[in-house]
């Protein structure tokens, strides 16, 4: 019978030692997971990445190089901002954060425009379920607040575009007298700037009853679209164009060389984005107006803010909801400012102060 | 009458019937379409497309494709710009040396495209898109994102300046068109596209070293985009990593509406003269008989493939990949 005592004796053994091993299996993992939480609280060293369509667009550009100069006031090197590329594919641009996630182990301080407004919400949870801390911009539905998921969803920054479009509209169709016919070349049909621009010329046109809208079409944001769209424009309508409202610099140069090519030099133009090139056309008065809305800060404040988040540096869930959500800067640029503008703005790029996280903003974004 | 009209005949003319059709059809919809202004501005619109289909006709009538104009025409743009100011800024300096600089960087770009192909035994698609996407990125990085402005009064008269009414950058892209024929139809090289494309067993077993006239095909093509590249940037006066964009889906759309069949063998230069003009006098119909932006791009996509249907002949492919 003793093989059955040893049996017994061997199987009490074991069950102790199981017994002790799960009790210190749960509490490890309790300890851990606290020590887990204290380190989400405060990231020491994050890693700043900026997730974006390219780096081809002259705005994007100055959006990254806006990151950039962020992690420079850090004290890092430009290559310490990590890029993750989009090239306009949602699905890309979600698959990289993850990937980035799962790499820092959620030690992440996410600038992010999700290409898309539906990409925006699996994106931000992802982000928060890894413990990391993500600021968006242009691009959320409705729906998707920062303050629905704690300090993870830092913000989210979007520019009016109806107010300045209208506004530049204003100058246009002054300039034309107030009679006669204007052409809109637009961005991307489905793209919310493109669809806000184009509304604010519609809404300035309510003003001037003589002013007849010809044709809108869109030029995807593209210097030869919008040449060979205004080249059509002026087959079918001649003469009677006598203004061009433009959704963005880059369309107002294809316009310009389109009205070169057919030696009209002084056709009333307003465009949008104030890009250098483009404010030194406003000095010269080929472009009458454009509005600039700072994409080198907006790009630097929105990587800081999800780093200072990160690092505790500050809580998002202490700040009012109008800090979460809130309209980026917009500047008017006319012929009689653009000297003082580019001495301020371009010749130099200003030296910012990252954690004036709301100081040039323009207040709560509204929902229609 | 049957003689005239037969099968072959009707194939071999079908783009330029296509062509007259879409012409006559936008001039009912809107009288204005029908001028010399309006067909000088499809001229400037085409120039510089047409320059990249002719590059791209060559490696088509081969059997093979080229994805890497964007990148090519790109780089080709940058580095003319960069080497024009460097140099001096106007034509009337040794900044016109800028001009075969950028032929030059458009064949070495073709070069490297071809070996990458031919020695690392990668299909041409793969290769060349791959060459594409490094010359896009090259481009960037010379650029840094930034935008040159050539605005060199000389340089730009290919846009400004008007004979018969046409701007000088159609008589330049006519000139290379007739260079393209002449090495189409008149040289070895040529013959031998047709040769490697028309079947390349036989051309290998007949003796001709396929590899090298791959190689050379793609140095030629590099050497049409940098044209034009240079087109390009005398269109609008900017030099940019953006100059490229759009030329990978508007020049091969050319070819084959042209009548060019993309399993090589058949078609040539001519065809791809009236495919780009095709698909820009689409381009430019649509804006100007005012067809809704959201409805242009369907529409083009729907009159491409009537076009490849009326002028590809397609009883004579057993397969299509």
């Amino acid at each position: 019978m003793s093989f059955i005592k040893k049996f017994i004796e061997q199987e009490t053994i074991t069950r102790r030692n199981f017994l002790l091993a799960s009790a210190y299996g749960v509490g490890g993992a309790a300890a851990s997971s606290m020590l887990g939480g204290m380190a989400r609280a405060a990231i020491t060293d994050p890693t700043v990445a900026w997730s974006y369509r390219n780096r081809t667009n002259p705005y994007w550009n100055e959006i990254v190089s806006g990151g950039e100069a962020f992690v420079e006031s850090l004290g890092k090197p430009k290559d310490f901002l990590t890029h993750l590329i989009n090239e306009g594919s949602s699905e890309k641009s979600l698959a990289d954060v993850k990937a980035l996630l799962a790499k820092t182990n959620g030690e992440l301080a996410l600038a992010i425009d999700t290409n898309d407004a539906p990409n925006a919400r699996p994106v931000v949870e992802a982000v928060a379920e890894a413990g990391g801390y993500v600021s968006t911009i242009w691009n959320k539905t409705d729906d998707l607040h920062p303050w629905d998921f704690g300090d993870h969803y830092v913000s989210h920054m979007t520019w009016s575009d109806e107010g300045p479009a209208e506004q530049t509209a204003r100058i246009l169709l002054d300039a034309m007298g107030g009679s006669g016919g204007v052409v809109h070349l637009g961005g991307i049909a489905s793209n919310n700037p493109a669809i806000e621009r184009l509304a604010g010329l519609k809404t300035a046109l309510n003003d001037y009853p003589d002013v007849e809208l010809l044709a809108a079409e869109p030029a995807d944001w593209d210097t030869q679209k919008a040449n060979q769209v205004m080249s059509a424009f002026l087959t079918r309508y001649g003469d009677e164009i006598k203004g061009v409202h433009c959704a963005n610099d880059t369309i107002a140069y294809g316009v310009l060389e389109a009205l070169r090519a057919e030696g009209i030099e002084d056709m009333p133009i307003v465009s949008y984005d104030g890009n250098p090139q483009a404010v030194e056309l406003v000095a010269e008065g080929k472009i009458l107006a454009t509005v600039f809305t700072n994409p080198h800060w907006g790009g630097g404040i929105t990587a800081a803010l999800a780093y200072y988040a990160a690092t505790g540096h500050f809580k998002p869930s202490d700040e009012p909801h109008s800090s979460r959500e809130f309209y980026g800067p917009t500047i008017m640029i006319r012929p009689e400012d653009a000297q003082a503008f580019k001495a301020e703005y371009l010749d130099s790029v200003p030296a910012y102060d990252w954690k004036d996280f709301w100081g040039p903003t323009n207040g709560q974004i509204q929902y229609k | 009458m049957s003689n005239v009209l037969t099968r072959d005949v009707l194939i071999k003319w079908a783009p330029l019937i296509v062509l007259l059709i879409l012409v006559l059809s936008f001039t009912v919809m809107e009288p204005r379409f029908f001028s010399l202004r309006n067909f000088a501005r499809i001229g400037i619109s085409s120039t510089p497309a047409l320059m990249v289909a002719i590059g791209v006709t060559f490696i088509i009538i081969m059997g093979s494709i080229d994805l890497s104009m964007e990148g090519t025409v790109s780089v080709c743009a940058v580095a003319f710009a960069f080497a024009f100011i460097w140099l001096g800024g106007t034509l009337a300096s040794w900044a016109w040396l800028a001009l075969p600089l950028a032929l030059l960087v458009g064949a070495a770009i073709g070069l490297v495209n071809g070996l990458v192909h031919v020695i690392l035994k990668i299909p041409s698609f793969m290769a060349s898109l791959a060459m594409g996407f490094v010359g896009t990125g090259f481009a960037l990085l010379l650029t840094g994102g930034d935008r040159i402005r050539v605005e060199d009064d000389l340089f730009r008269a290919l846009l400004t300046e008007r004979w018969f009414g046409f701007p000088i950058m159609c008589y330049v892209a006519l000139l290379f068109l007739l260079i393209a024929w002449f090495i189409q139809s008149r040289t070895t090289l040529g013959r031998n596209f047709y040769a490697v494309g028309g079947g390349e067993e036989l051309a290998h077993a007949s003796g001709l070293n396929v590899n090298r006239v791959r190689i050379m095909g793609f140095a030629l093509a590099g050497v049409f985009y940098a044209v034009g590249a240079l087109l390009a940037v005398g269109r609008i006066g900017i030099a940019e990593t953006a100059t490229g964009s759009n030329f990978m889906f508007v020049s091969i759309t050319s070819v084959v509406v042209g009548g060019t069949a993309l399993w090589g063998g058949i078609g040539g230069v001519w065809n791809t003269l009236i495919g780009v003009l095709i698909v820009n006098v689409i381009n430019n119909g649509m804006v100007v008989i005012g067809l809704p932006g959201y409805v242009q791009d369907g529409v083009l996509g729907v009159l491409v493939i009537a076009a490849v249907v009326l002028s590809t002949d397609r009883k004579s492919v057993t397969f299509v990949k």
